[in-house]
């Protein structure tokens, strides 16, 4: 009995030995990331005999860890764990699925990493950072769910939206709070300094967003700014040169600075003659740089012609007649005028402007007339036939070079101008009638005898009728006696008679009001006068 | 039973319970979260086996059961020994410390059970089961006072004088007389069919029979702790029946429970020097 009983412990014990041999010394399952580290061979590779597990062993294996230690950096640096047992935070034998590395993640101090997580870091999923996009080292880009790899560069994590155009350290300009916009940039350190306007501008306005490489790009550096005409189109076309801030400042594009810098003449409107003493308000009524009409004197100035020199529906520019030296003065031209309607020659000529164009107190261009009568009053008017002068006009006698120059064709008249008569003037006979209006004369009703001009010196000796005929002796062409011949008379000249003188037969009579000479004798005798 | 020894019983039981309850009110919520969780709790440096705790656990509960354990082998086999108190005593001793005993171990293992030490584990089981089984088993053998096994014989004088106790100290009428004798004498003599059926059956049939008898006794001339007293005979009486009954398959069965019940301590023992070995050379040194 003694026997079966103890070969069945035998039996027994050997059997459950044979099991026990199989099982593990481990007190449970490693987690995934050490299950290679299974099996009793490989007990010491992380526990020390004697003295448990020791961090040596540990970094033994987790050399990037190590690393981090002997620089004094990191998590594992710091005084929380420095200095303290893997095993208070690592463990093991806790299953395949136990988590090695975990941790409160909301409750973390990132600050013991070696980087405080401020404004938008602090929202951020810890995964967010650390993945392996952003890991450069490869060995540790390979390792799953680690917390190495990154370091306190932004651009560790963050890509360089400015693509090596500004320094890499992102904190110059970046807050944590928000990428956009670059809360700590201060833009009075960079080269352009923000005033005025410029404060008020939108970034964009200056940077321009582009697309650099395949990827959105916004240009901060690398381009001209020294001229305001690199960002500002220059809407002069250079004309006042590339200092804008000579007139203008930030403050304002339309208000300038002042005026006595401004050189007006650089303008495409040059300041000359009256223009250059004029009040700059006298025709920029608003801002400096509010565009102003200059094309036309009439942009500035009111028409003071009142539409007369309206052409084709436009008024004509005041430039065709006047200068900048000022409205009193034309350059409107003789040859000008001779190219209009009413030509001007002779006397006209010589008469001012205002004798025709300012017949009342305004000017008048228009509808002044072109005939002789609309200037000069028709003194003639009561005074002259008119078939002498159809329509009034007056160069039928007069001409332009010279009023007292008269063409009249005497001929028509009943009283042709002969002999001595053409030397005379018109007033000679005209203005001898009694005259209607003083100053006037008067061509018609001139009576045709010659003692109606003429004195008869002969006191009425050769009356026919109580008419003189002076043509039967005289002539117009020569008063003297050219057709007379004794001869033909009562008493014909013969003998000694031909060489006595006329008045010695012929003498002066006294009588009233004038003596005359006697040339009618009641007979021819000889004691008449011998 | 005395009342001191009963008083002492209480007092095991009740420092086994109290051990229970406080090391339950104390891990009841580190052992509750799964062994993947409990790095991460609060407890988990004092209650993780190899913690102040937990390794204090595993460190008494082994000296508990190797005292428990040893005492009670050293009482059995060594002859000078054989008349220090009562083998019953040092039993129930035995029992405490080995119910103690695994119940530190169990915390200290922190219900998780993996590795080679899981084999000393189970058989700590094993043996702690087999002890339950064993200590049915044992109390089916009517025993000397010694606490010796009784021959089928000696049991079967103990029960031969029923009808005389029944009929001289209480006053019942003939019929219950009879139906007692007569409940309590036909248990005896049946020894046919399968045996655990035959165990079952006769387990309820017993208690029909009580109450039968019971119920006959009311509204009798008897008080009610003389009923008390008639119906604890009957018991008795009914318990030796049962016992006489199953004597021979009991103490066949006891012999082959002690080949289950010594090998499993042995085994767990092994492992278990292996297991505190292997963990002193590793550096758990508990507090030391």
């Amino acid at each position: 009995m003694k026997i079966r009983r103890y070969r069945l412990y035998i039996l027994i014990s050997l059997l459950i030995l044979t099991q026990a041999g199989r099982a593990q010394l481990s007190p449970g399952d490693l987690a995934q990331v050490h299950a290679h580290l299974e099996g009793m061979s490989n007990c010491t590779k992380c526990h020390t005999l004697g003295a448990k597990v020791s961090n040596d062993k540990c970094l033994s294996c987790h050399k990037e860890i190590n690393v981090r230690v002997a620089q004094k950096k990191g998590y594992h640096s710091s005084s929380k764990v420095l200095g303290k047992s893997c095993t208070l935070c690592h463990s093991d034998h806790h299953g395949r699925n136990f988590e090695i590395i975990r941790f409160d993640k909301l409750k973390f101090d990132h600050n013991l990493a070696g980087y405080k997580l401020t404004g938008a870091h602090a929202e951020k999923k810890c995964e967010d950072c650390h993945k392996a996009a952003n890991i450069k080292d490869p060995v540790i880009r390979k390792k799953k769910n680690t917390y190495l790899g990154l370091n306190a560069l932004c651009l560790t994590c963050h890509e360089d939206y400015h693509q090596k155009t500004l320094s890499e350290n992102c904190a110059d300009c970046h807050d944590n709070v928000k990428f956009k916009p670059a809360g700590r940039f201060d833009h009075n350190k960079a080269g352009f300094r923000l005033k005025g306007k410029h404060l008020d501008t939108q970034c964009i306005d200056c940077h321009k967003k582009s697309t650099r490489n395949g990827k959105n790009f916004q240009q901060f550096t690398g381009f001209p700014f020294k001229n305001c005409t690199d960002c500002h189109t220059d809407p002069h076309d250079n004309k006042f040169g590339q200092h804008c801030t000579q007139c203008h400042s930030e403050e304002s594009f339309r208000q300038l600075k002042g005026t006595n810098s401004f050189n007006h003449n650089q303008t495409r409107f040059p300041l000359t003659g009256r223009h250059s003493s004029v009040s700059c308000a006298s025709c920029h009524k608003g801002s400096y740089t509010t565009p102003l009409a200059h094309q036309k004197c009439s942009d500035c100035h009111p028409d003071f012609h009142k539409g007369q020199f309206r052409q084709d529906n436009h008024i004509r520019d005041c430039r065709e007649c006047h200068t900048d030296s000022g409205f009193g003065e034309t350059i409107f031209t003789v040859e000008m005028h001779n190219q209009g309607s009413f030509p001007l020659n002779g006397a006209h000529l010589a008469i001012p402007c205002i004798a025709c164009h300012k017949k009342t107190d305004n000017w008048s261009f228009r509808e002044i007339g072109l005939v002789c009568r609309d200037c000069h009053e028709d003194i003639h008017k009561e005074y002259l036939d008119q078939k002498y002068y159809p329509g009034s006009d007056c160069r039928n006698c007069h001409s332009e070079s010279s009023w007292a120059a008269i063409t009249f064709d005497h001929s028509l008249t009943r009283f042709a101008i002969t002999g001595a008569h053409a030397n005379q003037s018109c007033r000679s006979c005209h203005a001898k009638q009694e005259q209607a209006e003083p100053g006037k004369i008067s061509f018609t009703g001139t009576p045709q005898t010659c003692s109606s001009c003429h004195e008869d010196n002969h006191a009425g000796q050769y009356d026919v009728d109580g008419f003189t005929d002076c043509s039967r002796c005289h002539s117009s062409e020569n008063w003297t006696l050219s057709g007379f011949d004794h001869n033909k008379t009562r008493f014909p000249l013969d003998g000694k008679h031909i060489h006595v003188a006329c008045n010695d037969c012929h003498k002066m009579v006294e009588a009233s009001p004038k003596p005359y000479r006697q040339y009618k004798f009641k007979d021819v005798k000889c004691e008449n006068c011998h | 039973m005395g009342k001191a020894h009963r008083i002492y019983i209480l007092a095991l039981i009740a420092i086994v319970a109290l051990v229970l309850v406080y090391i339950l009110q104390k891990g009841i919520s580190y052992y509750r979260v799964p062994v993947e969780e409990r790095f991460f709790h609060p407890d988990y440096a004092a209650l993780k086996p190899s913690g102040s705790w937990g390794h204090g656990l595993g460190i008494f509960g082994s000296l508990l059961m190797l005292v428990g354990v040893l005492i009670y082998v050293l009482r059995k086999r060594v002859r000078s020994l054989s008349r220090l108190g009562l083998l019953k005593h040092w039993l129930e001793f035995h029992i405490f410390l080995c119910t103690l005993g695994p119940l530190l171990i169990l915390f200290h293992t922190s219900f998780k059970f993996g590795g080679l030490v899981a084999i000393s584990f189970w058989s700590m089981v094993a043996v702690f089961l087999s002890g339950i089984i064993g200590r049915f088993i044992y109390i089916q053998i009517p025993r000397s006072i010694e606490g010796r096994e009784l021959t089928l014989n000696e049991v079967r004088e103990m029960k031969s004088n029923l009808g005389d106790v029944l009929s001289s100290g209480y006053k019942l009428d003939e019929m219950s007389y009879n139906l007692i004798i007569e409940s309590t004498r036909k248990k005896a003599e049946l020894e046919e069919g399968i045996l655990f059926w035959r165990y079952t059956k006769n387990y309820f049939d017993d208690f029909s029979t009580i109450r039968s008898v019971r119920k006959s006794l009311k509204g009798k001339n008897l008080n009610k702790t003389e009923i008390r007293q008639v119906l604890k005979l009957v018991r008795n009486e009914v318990s030796l029946n049962r016992k006489i009954d199953r004597l021979l398959f009991m103490q066949n069965l006891f012999r082959y429970w002690h080949v289950a019940h010594l090998p499993f301590a042995i085994i767990m023992l092994i492992i278990m020097i292996i297991h505190i070995a292997v963990t002193i050379v590793f550096g758990y040194r508990w507090i030391f």
